[in-house]
C-alpha cells in the first residue's frame, strides 16, 4: 500500500462504515451487533491508519493524493493524530455509553444506528477538514461537520437539546459562511495572479505564490476567515453556540466537539494564517490571535467561575483553552506555535477524560448540576479518581501534560518580552484553578444522594478514560522525539510555509530554563 | 448602456429584493422573494458570462437557477406550508433601523472595496461592494428575525453574496468550486429546514424567541 492510499482509506472506511451503520437498523435482531460492530471497526481502523499515515509523513515528508487535493504535512499530522486518538478512545466510550441509553429506553435500534452513523459521519468530515489542500474542499468539510453533528447534538429530541442544536447549527452555519467568503477573496485573488489558475485552490500553490497576491484583499479576507472559522472554534465572541451544544450532546459527542471539532476549524485558521503571514508579515496575523486568544482567555475564566452545570464548565474551559492557544500563536515564532500546538493536542486529551467521566456522572446521578453531584468517592469512585485527575491536569497541575505546554506557552510568551500579558494569564489561570477546585471538592466528597446507588455502569465507560489518564501522565513526564519532530517542523509551515527550516527548531531546554531556575 | 454598467446596475436590484426577503410579513412570501432575487443573480451570472466570453459562467449560470431559483424557494415554501406559515413574530428592530443599517453596511462596503487593488475587481467595483454588502445583509436577516425559517433565508442571503463575489472575481474558475459551493449550501438548507420542522413538531413554535431555556 502508497502512503497516497493510506490517505484514501483514511477517509473511505469512516464513509463506509457510518453507511453500514445507517443501513443496519433495517436488520431486526441483529441491528444492534452489526451498528456496534461496524462502529468499532471504523474507530480501530481510523486509529491505526492514522499512525500509520503519521510514521509515513515522518520517515517520507508531506504525502499529496487524488490531484494534490489531498495533502498531509507535519501540520496536518498533528491534528489527524489528535482525531485517530481522540476518535478511537471516545469511540469506545461511546460504546459503553449508549449501551445505558438502551438499557434506560432512551435510544432504540434505530436511534442507536443513526447515533452511530452520524458519529462516523462526522468523523469522516473532520478527516476530510485536516487531509485537505483544496482551500474551498476544506470550507465544504467544515461546514459538513456542522451537517454531520447537529442531529447529534439534538439526538435525545428534548426541548433543550432541539434549541442547542437550533443555535449550534445557525451560529456555526454563519460563521462558517464568513469563512467561505474569505476563502473565496483569497482564492479569487491567487486566481488572477497565478500562472497556473487552476493551481489556484491548492493551499500549497498558493503558499508557493504569495509574492504576487495583493496584501489589502489578503488582509480582508483574513479577518472574514479568522472571525467565521472562529466561530466554529468556539473563541469568543463568537462563542454562543459552544457551552449549549456541548452540555446538550450526548456525553461522547461533546468530547469530539470539543477536543477534535474546535481543533479542525483552529487548523483551517492557521492554514491561512501562513498566507497571511508570508504576505503581510506575521504581525498581522499575530496580533489578531492576541487579542482573540486574551479575551477568550479571560472571558472563559469568569463563566467558568460562575456555573454549576459541570458540561457548561467544560464547555467554556473550551473557549478558555482555544483562547491559549491563540494566544500562544500571537506570541508567534517558533516557541509560540510550538508550545500552542502542544496545549492542541494535550488539552484535547485532557478534555476528552472530562467530557467521558462527565457522561460517567449523568448515566449515575441522571444530572450536571454541581448542587446535586455529591460523594463521587462513594458512588463511583473509579470515575471519582478520573475526574479528579482530568481537573487537575486541565488546570496545569504538574504532572501531567497540561502543565508542560502552559509553562511552554508562559516562557515563550516570556521570551518574546509579552511580561504583563502572561502575568494577567496566570492571574486568570488561579480564577480556572478555583472553578475546578470547587468542582473538584464539591462532587468528589460529601453524602451521597440517597437515590443514587453504588457501583459504575459498565467497564467501557471506565477504560477509554484509564488509556486517556496514562497518555495524560506520559506526554507530562516525556514528549517523544516524533511529535518534538513534528511540532518543529508544523511550526515552520505556519510561519514560512516550509517545514525544514532550521532557524525554526524550537530548543525545549530553552523552554524549560524558567523552571529549571525555580526547582531546587 | 454597457454590459458593465448592466451588471453594476442590476446588483442595485439586489439591494431591493434583500430587503424585500427580510421585511414581507409572510415567510412564505420570502420565500419567494428569495427566488426572484436568485433569478436577478442567474441574470448578472449571464450577462458576466457574456461580457468576458466566460464559457464556465454559463455553467453557473444552470447550476444557480436550479438550486437558486427553483430548489431551495420550492424546499422552504414547501416546509413552510406544511407548518402553516404562521406569521412572522415581530422582528428584533424596526424596519426604519433595519433599513439605516443595511444603508451602513452598503457604506462600509464601497469603503472596503475600494481598498482593493486587483485588476479583475477594476470594472466591478460597485457590483463588488453590494455583494460584500448583500452578505451582511444576510448576517442583518438572521439577527433580526426570530421566525427560524427566515434565519435560514438569512443563510441564503449570505451565500448569495458570496457566490456574486466569487463569480466577478474569477469567472473563470472551474465549474467544480462553484458545484462544491452549491451543493453544500443546498445540503445546509435542507438540514436547516428538516431540524426547524422537528422543532415546531416538538415544540409547536417557530419563534426563536421561546427557545430560551439555555443560558448562562
Amino acid at each position: 500500500m502508497t502512503e497516497t492510499t493510506y490517505l484514501i482509506w483514511l477517509l473511505l472506511i469512516p464513509l463506509a462504515l457510518s453507511l453500514v451503520a445507517f443501513a443496519a437498523r433495517w436488520l431486526d435482531g441483529l441491528g444492534r451487533v452489526l451498528v456496534e460492530g461496524a462502529h468499532l471497526a471504523s474507530v480501530t481502523l481510523v486509529l491505526i491508519l492514522s499512525l500509520v499515515t503519521v510514521g509515513a509523513v515522518l520517515t517520507s515528508g508531506p504525502i499529496f493524493g487524488l490531484g494534490n487535493w489531498l495533502h498531509l504535512d507535519a501540520l496536518g499530522t498533528i491534528f489527524l493524530l489528535i482525531i485517530g486518538v481522540v476518535g478511537f478512545l471516545v469511540g469506545l466510550y461511546s460504546i459503553g455509553y449508549t449501551r445505558h441509553d438502551m438499557e434506560t429506553g432512551e435510544f432504540d435500534v434505530n436511534k442507536l444506528s443513526t447515533y452511530y452513523g452520524l458519529f462516523n459521519l462526522f468523523l469522516f468530515t473532520m478527516l476530510l477538514v485536516v487531509t485537505s489542500n483544496n482551500i474551498i474542499m476544506m470550507w465544504v468539510a467544515l461546514e459538513a461537520t456542522t451537517l454531520g453533528s447537529a442531529f447529534l447534538v439534538g439526538i435525545y429530541g428534548h426541548r433543550s437539546s432541539l434549541e442547542a442544536a437550533w443555535k449550534y447549527i445557525i451560529i456555526c452555519t454563519v460563521g462558517v459562511a464568513f469563512g467561505l467568503y474569505g476563502t473565496v477573496l483569497i482564492y479569487s485573488d491567487a486566481f488572477n495572479v497565478m500562472q497556473v489558475p487552476g493551481n489556484a485552490v491548492l493551499w500549497t500553490e498558493i503558499v508557493k505564490n504569495t509574492g504576487t497576491l495583493d496584501p489589502a484583499l489578503i488582509k480582508m479576507a483574513f479577518v472574514f476567515v479568522l472571525v467565521g472559522f472562529g466561530t466554529k472554534a468556539g473563541l469568543f465572541p463568537m462563542h454562543a453556540w459552544l457551552p449549549d451544544a456541548h452540555s446538550e450532546a450526548p456525553s461522547p459527542v461533546s468530547a469530539m466537539l470539543s477536543a477534535v471539532l474546535l481543533n479542525c476549524a483552529l487548523l483551517i485558521i492557521f492554514r491561512f494564517a501562513t498566507i497571511s503571514n508570508l504576505v503581510l508579515g506575521p504581525s498581522f496575523a499575530q496580533t489578531l490571535f492576541l487579542i482573540f486568544g486574551a479575551i477568550s482567555v479571560v472571558a472563559a475564566a469568569f463563566f467558568m467561575y460562575a456555573q454549576r452545570d459541570i458540561k457548561r464548565l467544560l464547555a467554556y474551559s473550551s473557549t478558555e483553552n482555544i483562547g491559549l492557544i491563540m494566544l500562544a500563536f500571537g506570541i508567534g515564532g517558533p516557541a509560540g506555535i510550538f508550545a500552542g500546538l502542544l496545549q492542541a493536542i494535550n488539552h484535547s486529551l485532557v478534555k476528552s477524560l472530562l467530557f467521558c467521566t462527565s457522561g460517567n456522572i449523568l448515566i449515575k446521578y441522571h444530572s450536571r448540576n454541581l448542587d446535586r453531584v455529591k460523594g463521587m468517592l462513594h458512588a463511583i469512585p473509579a470515575s471519582g479518581v478520573l475526574m479528579m485527575i482530568g481537573a487537575l491536569a486541565l488546570v496545569g497541575t504538574p504532572p501531567f501534560n497540561i502543565f508542560l505546554s502552559k509553562f511552554f506557552i508562559i516562557s515563550s510568551g516570556l521570551g518574546a518580552g509579552y511580561t504583563w500579558l502572561m502575568i494577567l494569564c496566570l492571574l486568570i489561570l488561579v480564577v480556572v484553578f478555583a472553578a475546578f477546585f470547587r468542582v473538584i471538592t464539591s462532587t468528589l466528597f460529601g453524602e451521597r444522594p440517597d437515590d443514587v446507588s453504588k457501583g459504575e455502569s459498565n467497564w467501557l465507560t471506565l477504560v477509554p478514560g484509564a488509556i486517556l489518564t496514562v497518555l495524560i501522565l506520559v506526554l507530562g513526564l516525556y514528549i517523544p522525539t516524533q511529535l518534538i519532530t513534528l511540532l518543529n517542523g508544523a511550526s515552520g509551515l505556519v510561519l514560512t510555509g516550509d517545514p525544514n527550516q532550521a532557524n525554526m527548531l524550537v530548543n525545549i531546554q530553552n523552554l524549560l530554563m524558567p523552571l529549571a531556575n525555580i526547582l531546587p | 448602456m454597457s454590459n458593465v454598467a448592466l451588471v453594476n446596475s442590476l446588483t442595485g436590484l439586489l439591494i431591493l429584493t434583500s430587503l424585500l426577503v427580510i421585511e414581507v410579513k409572510r415567510p412564505r412570501w420570502s420565500a419567494l422573494m428569495y427566488s426572484l432575487q436568485s433569478l436577478v443573480l442567474v441574470i448578472i451570472f449571464l450577462v458576466l458570462a457574456y461580457t468576458n466570453e466566460a464559457e464556465q459562467l454559463y455553467l453557473w449560470v444552470i447550476s444557480a437557477f436550479i438550486t437558486k431559483v427553483v430548489l431551495v424557494p420550492w424546499l422552504l415554501y414547501g416546509a413552510l406550508t406544511r407548518v402553516g406559515d404562521p406569521e412572522k413574530p415581530r422582528n428584533v428592530i424596526g424596519t426604519t433601523l433595519s433599513f439605516f443599517i443595511a444603508a451602513i453596511a452598503l457604506t462600509v462596503s464601497f469603503v472596503v472595496v475600494n481598498q482593493i487593488h486587483l485588476k479583475a475587481a477594476e470594472p466591478f467595483k460597485p457590483a463588488l461592494a453590494v455583494s460584500m454588502a448583500h452578505f451582511f445583509f444576510g448576517v442583518l436577516c438572521i439577527l433580526t428575525q426570530r421566525n427560524l425559517f427566515k434565519q435560514v433565508l438569512g443563510f441564503c442571503l449570505m451565500e448569495n453574496g458570496s457566490h456574486l463575489t466569487l463569480a466577478l472575481l474569477a469567472y473563470n474558475a472551474p465549474e467544480i468550486v462553484e458545484i462544491g459551493i452549491a451543493t453544500d449550501a443546498v445540503f445546509a438548507v435542507v438540514i436547516m429546514i428538516v431540524l426547524g420542522q422537528q422543532i415546531y413538531k416538538s415544540l409547536g413554535t417557530l419563534d426563536t424567541s421561546d427557545l430560551s431555556t439555555l443560558k448562562g
